[in-house]
């Protein structure tokens, strides 16, 4: 039993560094139907920016603001120069390419600076593991469940109830119409993207101290990530959540019980049979497409 | 007119997650270099490296070996860090014979790849691992006296080749271990490897890995709060496990052909030589072992040549297999260290245990330290 209280704990915890980096994905495709290849050197660029603040005397706490406007900034650049002309031109795939093109270069660019080693990022709380039912949890790994789950609430909270977060939603259900209302749709989907890579850097800063920090870090996280967004629904933030902690607990029951050699296997079968099932996602709402 | 240089490929990745290993290499064959043509090269000839980044990539290393013969003609490559890229790339070499010396790389079939060819032109200043899996069990199951140990390989080529090696070592002391887990390159989570070796009972963890999934294996049991002694190969001693893994690193031990300290006149130069150079932080070489091994290899090299009196790649192979004056090294003095049937410069007795200790790799047995100034030779 206490076997299990420790991998769930565990796999809770991955899922929800997955769960924060997926959730940046659905952000964008509820704007503007595309997505943010780059999410994962997104979060790489947060953690790093993050790391030199740190290091050169900021508080974690002060920093985190400081990441979140540069991923801000950083995002909105994306959609500017790599989204923006492919929605103009209304190709169906541009921003794709265009999206993976700007992660690489981010993540080259992030080699030249900091180079291509492994970094260990200071934990901001003690690193010995508290008793909980049992289970030893990690100070840091609360903090990233506590910090995501905030982020999302208040992301969802401000599609809800303001009048900012009305405009996005409009924009998502039907792009032209809410054009024709007035919104700026142009600017809803720049916002957008810039809100996406600003809680992919802060995702970054938060998950760090737990994964090591440095340029390939987004590349494994962001497919991770991505299984995670299509498991859950792309158009769900609930069912990012769950999609993280389902991929998460797979992964750290099936390395114990089956092998850890098949650690990924599960995950992925999962996605397939999600795709097979309900293309949607778990809690994803289908949409009869017109053409 | 001067005569034209001698021109040596240097092929190690110097980027990535084994650029600690790669990148201290280099400066160490950069060191022996500039040393050779300032004392006038190699009969009048000076040395000239020509370095690729291989990134630790198979394709890439393959790319680079085919660029070292058909347009920079080098006469022979030192180097190879990641035994999966060494693997993909000497076929280019041993067919357009020229020598390489492998002064990193440990995955013992290396050397045996063309065991079945006449002419076998790849050679190694390294230990080799069945050399270090041995050693890894006689210090876990000998010297310390555990019977039930894990072993946690990561899912590369050298891991995989590294975990055999083990299991063979074990098998041979009547042990099978209690936990056989993997891991992948850039895995976060190590909770289901531990706790698997953890409830097996398991009273050490024997590694095969490189630095930064090693150092999430420590900071793993941190988590847990199990500790037990982490023995494993000499990838231990790479900086970025010292420095993530931090205290939870501590006690780590492994084999080490080269331990940066200066117990001979000739390691003290040239550790000082290299700290002035290089300037590493806190004047502590990321990876002490790949820089002194990447020394002696151009050193070896350049007997090679001079005996040869020529750059032809077959004469430089005979004349490695057959050197007649003895090489003074910093891992050891190289008497004969090749033969025709022996590419392996590196025996069994050279390795001795280092342990990771407030951020550095210093001597685990004292008897191991009283003993280091008497340069150990190839039996």
């Amino acid at each position: 039993m206490q076997i299990l209280t420790q991998l769930i704990f565990s796999g809770i915890a991955l899922g929800m560094i997955y769960a924060v980096i997926a959730f940046g994905y659905q952000l964008t495709f509820a704007t503007s139907d595309t997505l943010n290849f780059g999410q994962g050197d997104a979060l790489m660029l947060g953690a790093l920016v993050g790391l030199t603040l740190v290091g050169l005397g900021v508080n974690y706490w002060l920093m985190i603001p400081i990441v979140c406007l540069f991923g801000a900034v950083q995002g909105a650049v994306v959609e500017r120069i790599g989204v923006r002309p492919a929605i103009k031109i209304k190709s169906e795939f541009g921003w794709i390419m265009s999206t993976i093109a700007l992660g690489i270069i981010f993540k080259n660019v992030a080699e030249n600076v900091w180079g291509r080693d492994d970094l260990k990022f200071p934990s901001p709380l003690p690193e010995s593991p508290l008793k909980f039912l049992n289970a030893n949890v990690l100070p840091m790994e609360i903090l990233v469940v506590g910090g995501a789950l905030l982020m999302m609430l208040a992301v969802e909270f401000f599609n809800r109830k303001t009048i900012y977060g009305k405009a996005v939603v409009a924009t998502f259900n039907d792009r032209d119409a809410a054009k024709l209302m007035g919104i700026n749709t142009g600017l809803v989907i720049t916002f957008s993207y810039a809100l996406s890579s600003m809680t992919a850097a802060f995702a970054g800063v938060l998950i760090a101290p737990l994964t090591l920090t440095g340029a390939t870090m987004g590349a494994v996280l962001g497919l991770k990530a991505f299984a995670v967004a299509i498991i859950g629904g792309l158009t769900s933030g609930m069912g990012i959540v769950v999609g993280g902690i389902i991929l998460g607990i797979a992964e750290t029951t099936t390395g114990f019980y089956l092998s850890t050699g098949y650690k990924d296997v599960p995950g992925l079968v999962l996605l397939l049979i999600v795709l097979a099932v309900r293309p949607a996602g778990l809690f994803g709402k289908t949409a009869i497409k017109k053409v | 007119m001067a005569a034209d240089p001698i021109k040596i490929g240097v092929d190690g990745p110097f980027t990535g997650g084994s650029s600690s290993m790669g990148v201290s290499m280099r400066d160490g064959v950069r060191l022996a270099a500039e040393e050779i043509n300032k004392s006038g090269g190699v009969m009048g000839r000076q040395i000239q490296l020509v370095e690729r980044d291989d990134e630790g990539k198979n394709e890439r290393g393959v790319q680079i070996a085919q660029e070292f013969i058909n347009k920079e003609k080098v006469v022979a490559v030192v180097g190879y860090i990641n035994t999966g890229v060494a693997l993909a790339s000497q076929r280019f070499f041993q067919d357009a014979k020229i020598p390489v010396l492998n002064n990193v790389a440990t995955g013992s079939i290396i050397t045996h790849q063309f065991d079945k060819d006449p002419e076998n032109y790849v050679f190694r200043n390294a230990a080799h691992d069945s050399i270090q899996a041995p050693m890894i069990v006689e210090e876990a199951v000998t010297r310390r006296g555990y019977k039930k140990v894990a072993i946690l390989a990561d899912s590369t080529n050298y891991g995989q080749l590294g975990r055999e090696d083990l299991e063979k070592a074990l098998k041979a002391k009547g042990i099978t271990p209690v936990a056989v887990e993997k891991f992948n390159i850039k895995d976060v989570d190590m909770t289901a490897q531990l706790l698997k070796s953890k409830e097996a009972g398991a009273e050490a963890v024997l590694t095969y890995g490189i630095g930064p999934e090693l150092a999430q294996i420590a900071n793993g049991m941190t988590k847990l709060g199990w500790k037990v002694p982490i023995i494993g190969s000499w990838t231990l001693a790479m900086a970025n496990f010292i420095d993530n893994a931090g205290p939870g690193g501590d006690g780590a031990r492994m084999p080490q052909t080269f331990i940066q300290e200066p117990t001979t006149p000739k390691r003290k130069a040239f550790i000082d030589n290299f700290v002035k150079t290089f300037k590493p932080k806190n004047n502590r070489m990321d990876s002490p072992v790949s820089a002194a091994q990447g020394y002696d290899s151009i050193y070896l090299l350049a007997a090679a040549i001079k005996q040869a009196g020529n750059t032809e790649g077959p004469k430089i192979k005979a004349a490695l297999e057959d050197l007649k004056t003895p090489v003074e090294g910093v891992v050891t003095t190289y008497t004969k260290p090749f033969s025709k049937d022996d590419h392996d410069a590196i025996t069994a007795n050279i390795p001795v245990f280092g342990e990771v200790k407030g951020g550095r790799v210093i001597f685990a047995n004292a008897e191991d330290q009283k003993s280091a100034g008497t340069v150990r030779l190839k039996k």
